[in-house]
């Protein structure tokens, strides 16, 4: 391969601690709860340290990770809910007071 | 703080404001410690970073967001807007003060991650506080659209926020009716949508926010999209089935939005089309 890239082992066997570790999922980030309670993300560095990997090494299964959570059919689902939720706002917010 | 710095500070924020933006505010580089991870602090893009500049403004016009075509505020990129006063604000600082001055890029630097978080750039700076939706809201404008530029200046900083804007008062009052707030109402993480949470005495005490999930709606034709309409297309042994994929809409829009050919890279806006912050300005006759 002519740039760096993991072998599918490695990441499979990481993806899933990386992804819990990063800002992929964001519990207890906002500023205003209590100081205890507030987390943030790991970076990449972090992470690499935590789990005895070079910080390249978890980037790269970050990356890929990022993008293989969800299937295709998740963007469709995405269409249909933009679709709905928008026109229902718009249908039960907006239309009937600028009609009246 | 000295005299030097405040009177700089004013002068930044009097050039920001004349050339488009609607609300300029300054962190510390030293206040990111602690809240920022390393690698991601103003002095890892700048060494001897004293200050970041923070403007704000650019946000979709009240008409683009009572339009029930969702493709419409799509299509409509704002974000770009803001940007340009960020870079003339670090050429400012460098050919009037002379000191050196950094554009924070709007894009990423590997995978999801931003060179240094824009929205924390903000909360520090004082200019709104995180939603539970995700975007930082100002008080009087609701959701913005943010540039940030580190530098060596030395200004008088601000602070964040006493009290966050979210949840706004109307928030809790649903949150106590009914056990949810307008946005984790419209994108509920408990059934399949990006946001969940608790608020006690009138605050949050528990956010959940699922980025990634975010991301396939935010960016639904961009980037990720691409690429995996990409690999379904590769993997799709099929000649005519191929070209029903490549030549379809889902790959064609895509393909403008990541030509900027016409189409945004914000291309979510349901959380806080409901959201009561910055409503009263967004709503006109």
């Amino acid at each position: 391969m002519g740039f760096f890239t993991i072998s599918p082992e490695l990441y499979r066997r990481y993806k899933d601690q990386i992804l819990e570790l990063s800002n992929s999922f964001q519990r207890d980030i906002n500023e205003h709860l209590p100081p205890a309670e507030r987390k943030r993300g790991l970076s990449d560095r972090e992470i690499a340290e935590r789990l005895g990997l070079e910080e390249r090494v978890v980037t790269e299964i970050r990356c890929v990770a990022e993008r293989d959570l969800y299937g295709l059919e998740e963007w469709e689902k995405a269409i249909e809910f933009k679709k709905q939720a928008c026109r229902e706002y718009v249908e039960t917010k907006i239309i009937r007071f600028l009609k009246t | 703080m000295t005299t030097e710095a405040v009177d700089a500070k004013a002068r930044i924020k009097e050039f920001a404001l004349k050339r488009g933006a609607l609300v300029c505010g300054v962190a510390s580089a030293e206040s990111f410690d602690g809240v920022a991870p390393d690698g991601h602090r103003p002095w890892d893009l700048l060494p001897a970073a004293r200050s970041v500049v923070v403007v704000g403004g650019a946000p979709p016009r009240a008409g683009d967001w009572i339009s029930p075509l969702h493709e419409h505020q799509e299509s409509m990129g704002t974000s770009q807007r803001i940007e340009p006063v960020g870079r003339q604000i670090a050429y400012y600082i460098e050919e009037e003060l002379g000191y050196y001055a950094l554009f924070v890029p709007g894009g990423v630097g590997g995978g999801n991650r931003p060179f240094l978080s824009v929205m924390l750039a903000a909360e520090l700076a004082g200019l709104g506080s995180r939603s539970l939706a995700g975007p930082i809201l100002h008080e009087k404008y609701g959701m913005l659209y943010y540039a940030a530029v580190v530098t060596t200046l030395p200004l008088d900083p601000d602070r964040p926020l006493a009290n966050p804007v979210c949840p706004a008062p109307s928030c809790v009052e649903m949150w106590e009716r009914e056990g949810t707030t307008p946005c984790i109402n419209v994108c509920p993480a408990k059934a399949w949508g990006c946001l969940d949470g608790r608020i006690e005495n009138g605050r949050f005490v528990r956010t959940e926010y699922k980025r990634d999930l975010c991301q396939t709606r935010v960016y639904t034709n961009w980037v990720g999209g691409f690429q995996k309409a990409l690999e379904a297309t590769l993997n799709e042994p099929d000649k005519e089935a191929r070209k029903m994929l490549l030549y379809g809409s889902f790959f064609t829009r895509s393909l403008w939005s990541i030509t900027y050919s016409g189409q945004s890279q914000a291309q979510c806006f349901e959380c806080i089309r409901v959201c009561p912050v910055g409503a009263e300005y967004r709503t006109k006759k």
